[in-house]
């Protein structure tokens, strides 16, 4: 094995000297470096599409920002997505049914609690986030009960990832119907008829208090998550089991135990981003499915299992659909993250931020 | 009694054998080498006790407890510790934090004087804690791969073919570690393609062929048992 080894070096190392400019070409596009200016490149030709077609500096300046925060949206389900591909090495399908049930259940809790005075500027009050807080363990439980009858199963008996993702799929199937079943398919608003001004910067940008917070709760809950991944004693573990799961369990790791944190670490930024998504548009059924496209986008822009690299995929999704919104009609959106997915797989699969297998 | 005894262990994947009737035994800090040819089913008796495939027939016990249908973590929980041959290392995790994922068992207090302990033995690790352990060289690697196994403090560390891929240099140096961390406390059962340097450090050894003990002795008196020497030494 080994001479065959040595024989096949020498022949990559002959093709290395021997190639064409073209060839050249072509591994210099395929490099990280470049996938970075396409994608810089393609923002700016995003601005400048928008310009053309009428939009104005500010105009486009408010849609960067709107696109900051509906990155930040899709941050928060991305980073559930990565870490649980990180770590259980699957495609989770049923990620956005998550979001979706983050959304409902912080709906109907809130049902339950008394409505507090409006907390000027924002839209919302206390009660919505007191409902966020008690919705993210509940779904977590629902992560979990998936898990153990769906996923463990599977585990147990070593199945190939098709199997995975053919179950997570079905399991997305499902929510959404029960989704259907308890709430109905009618569209639902967190607080229906409020109104919710923008409010008056400078430079005429047009955002609304409630933007504002929704990008900062995503940004607080990314700070943690990466708190937790590098400082405590779980999150390195999670990362340890990422890197190598046959390791982890040598060296006295748990890994059923880890499995559990990260579903549900998963599921409670993914009520977060459901409850910020509800907030910024409306509550239906097939939101976190909506949102499965630019989320898997991110993951895979970020370099799949890299929870940094989904952070910035996302900022970069969402930047880009909701400045397309100024030249093409908003509903193309999730087609525009499905280009920029198809650009990073042709120049750079491992995206910006993945890891070689050392 | 002994700290490790191996009894009369078949074991295998799916429809393979790979041991058959295999006995052995480590005794509280010894040092043991399983030498033999490539296929003897030498890592499979390391992961067997390691609780990573779990015997057919026969019986694994440690400290006098049967611990055949135990699971890795439960293992370690009981004072034994393992590296693996190959990709024994967390290569996106710091040199630190590959030791801190070594001592995932212990209690938080412990960790900091145990990383000291650690880096008393690997000096190297401790200038290059905060490097990721994937870019540092096989040596290196090694040193981090036999510290996180040493965390926990165990009674036996089970190391397979420690020296594979290394420079002869490298070899003497990590060799010396191992002999040092013996000395220390931990009775030690390695696997060794190495045998001659092996075998000159421990105290027992046992020859595998085919899946079955074939001798058993001394290190010394392996050495320079003749059998041995013209079947497994190479002369």
């Amino acid at each position: 094995m080994s001479m065959h080894d040595a024989t096949g070096d020498a022949a990559v190392a002959r093709r290395v000297d021997d190639r064409s400019a073209g060839e050249r070409m072509v591994a210099a596009l395929r490099s990280r470096t470049a996938l970075a200016i396409a994608l810089a490149l393609t923002l700016v030709a995003f601005w400048g599409l928008g310009y053309r077609e009428g939009a104005s500096g500010s105009d486009l300046l408010s849609l960067t920002i709107w696109g900051v925060m509906l990155g930040g949206i899709i941050a928060l389900g991305a980073i559930g997505l990565t870490l649980v591909y990180g770590v259980l090495k699957f495609p989770n399908f049923a990620h956005g049914e998550l979001v979706s049930f983050g959304a409902y259940g912080t709906f109907t809790i809130m049902a339950f609690l008394p409505a507090g005075a409006i907390l000027r500027p924002f839209s919302f009050g206390w009660e919505l986030l007191a409902g966020m807080v008690v919705t993210m363990p509940l779904v977590a439980l629902i992560a979990l009960a998936v898990d153990r009858v769906l996923f463990r199963p599977l585990r147990v008996r070593d199945a190939s990832l098709v199997l995975f993702a053919m179950a997570s799929l079905a399991a997305s199937f499902f929510l959404r119907s029960v989704i259907y079943l308890v709430w109905g398919s009618d569209f639902m608003f967190f607080y229906p008829g409020r109104s919710n001004p923008a409010l008056s910067l400078p430079l005429d940008i047009r955002i609304q208090a409630d933007q504002l917070f929704v990008f900062l709760l995503a940004a607080i809950l990314v700070a943690l998550t990466w708190i937790l991944l590098s400082r405590t004693r779980m999150g390195k573990a999670m990362r340890a089991t990422a890197n190598n799961p046959d390791l982890a369990q040598v060296r006295g790791i748990n890994t059923e135990r880890v499995i559990a944190a990260t579903w549900a670490l998963g599921a409670s930024l993914a009520v977060a981003g459901g409850v910020m998504y509800g907030l910024a548009s409306q509550l239906r059924p097939e939101m976190g499915w909506f949102l499965l496209l630019p989320m898997f986008a991110a993951v895979i822009m970020g370099g799949i299992g890299s929870p940094m690299g989904a952070i910035v995929g996302a900022i970069i999704i969402g930047i880009a659909q909701q400045v397309s919104s100024s030249f093409i009609n908003p509903a193309y959106g999730p087609g525009v993250s499905f280009i920029l997915m198809v650009v990073v797989l042709v120049l750079q699969p491992m995206g910006l931020f993945g890891q070689k297998e050392d | 009694m002994a700290l490790l005894e191996v009894r009369n262990v078949t074991a295998g994947y799916g429809d393979t054998e790979i041991l058959s009737d295999v006995s052995m035994e480590v005794g509280e800090g010894e040092m043991v080498t399983i030498i033999g040819p490539n296929g003897a089913g030498k890592s499979t008796v390391m992961k067997t006790v390691f609780g990573l495939l779990h015997p057919r027939e026969g019986s694994v016990h440690f400290e006098g407890e049967d611990i055949s249908k135990l699971q890795p973590y439960q293992i370690v929980e009981r004072g034994m510790c393992y590296v693996p041959q190959v990709s024994n290392i967390f290569t996106e995790l710091t040199v630190s934090e590959n030791l801190e994922m070594g001592a995932f068992l212990a209690k938080k207090s412990e960790i900091e004087a145990r990383k000291e302990a650690i880096y008393a033995y690997f000096p190297r690790l401790k200038e290059r804690r905060h490097q990721r352990a994937g870019k540092m060289s096989g040596g290196e690697r090694q040193m981090v791969a036999m510290g996180s196994a040493l965390m926990l403090n165990p009674k036996l560390v089970l190391m397979d073919e420690p020296s594979a891929g290394l420079s002869p240099k490298m070899v003497g140096v990590i060799f010396e570690q191992i002999e040092k961390i013996n000395k220390a406390g931990p009775a030690i059962l390695i696997v060794e393609q190495n045998a001659q340097l092996s075998l000159r450090m421990s105290d027992r050894g046992y020859v595998l062929a085919s899946g079955r003990n074939r001798f058993e002795g001394t290190g010394e008196g392996l050495l320079n048992d003749p059998e041995v020497g013209r079947l497994y030494l190479g002369g």
